[in-house]
């Protein structure tokens, strides 16, 4: 289970991470005032994370002009993730913590993995001041959203911070 | 940017992501002895759409690999706009020109190359976005209210 903290409504923390070029990256940084989807992934070498994340570069076409950003969290090295990103063809960013420095403050652990203390699959979506609108435990694959799902909370939280949502 | 100032100056007139000029006082310092990579042409004539494919594509092909190619050298990127509809061009700036035969953006108007100390480091931003916020050059801007 993640922190008790990581429910809708309470504000997700400020992630302190490189991104996959290793530059210094801060989470409250990166929704520029649009939602935001926040997947912590396992890591490159999971096939359920090679699936999931194919899917999410598949949604960021509808991205690129819907004003919605996406991030992903593992604990790969940065160096892996831009690889793992250019071989996926993603165009957004993954945040690096091959330190493991915010994996026990979330609670994010994967007890299961001891080869590779990786995160739990967890999926947010997040209004651009970091609040949860909503939470996916995705251990267990069918938790994870549907793309459908991801578009609904975008749908949610744009209706809720465009004022001009309806001209 | 004084020679804006100067009616006899002959030029085009651009918009850029106000964060990559560099202002000390504002905590923008310059980089100093940069490489600027100017994709735009003095021919007035020289405009397309923003919202043309060859500028999206370009686009893409700065979150896609562009960023990741420059690596620690980049300083910072902005499309050029001439106004909320037209893209006169981009500028790439880095510590190093290197890399700049591979800037996508020279696939619409040819690029410059020029030593300036007059850019700050921006991080790329995080993508996937490539729409403008109110016609502003990419990736400048935001809905976010001020």
């Amino acid at each position: 289970m993640p922190h008790s903290s990581l429910t809708p409504g309470k504000r997700f923390p400020d992630l302190d991470l490189p991104d996959h070029e290793g530059r210094p990256r801060r989470l409250a940084d990166l929704p520029g005032g649009d939602p935001l989807v926040l997947c912590f992934s396992r890591g490159w070498w999971c096939p359920k994370e090679q699936r999931f994340l194919r899917a999410l570069v598949e949604l960021q076409d509808e991205f690129e002009v819907a004003y919605a950003r996406i991030v992903v969290v593992s604990v790969d090295e940065p160096g892996v993730q831009a690889a793992f990103r250019a071989g996926l063809g993603a165009r957004f960013l993954f945040l690096s913590d091959a330190e493991r420095r915010w994996l026990g403050p979330l609670e994010l652990e994967e007890t299961t993995d001891t080869t590779h203390a990786p995160y739990q699959p967890y999926v947010f979506t997040l209004r651009p001041d970091l609040t949860i609108h909503a939470a996916y435990a995705g251990y267990w694959s069918f938790g994870r959203p549907t793309l459908e799902e991801l578009r609904m909370d975008m749908r949610a939280i744009s209706r809720d911070i465009r004022p001009d949502w309806e001209l | 940017m004084a020679a804006y100032a100067d009616w006899h100056w002959r030029g085009r007139r651009f918009g850029i992501d106000p964060r990559c000029l560099a202002d000390p006082a504002a905590g923008r310092p310059a980089v100093l002895g940069a490489w600027a990579h100017v994709c735009a042409s003095p021919d007035p004539a020289a405009q397309v759409l923003f919202d043309s494919t060859e500028v999206q594509q370009a686009r893409r092909d700065a979150l896609a690999w562009w960023f990741a190619r420059l690596g620690d050298d980049l300083v910072c990127l902005s499309t050029l706009s001439l106004d909320a509809s037209y893209y006169g061009g981009a500028i790439t700036v880095a510590r190093s020109p290197d890399a700049f035969a591979d800037d996508p953006f020279a696939r619409i108007f040819g690029g410059t190359v020029e030593r300036t100390d007059a850019f700050a480091r921006v991080l790329p931003p995080p993508g996937p976005v490539l729409e403008r916020y109110s016609g502003a050059p990419w990736p400048a801007g935001s809905f976010a209210p001020a």
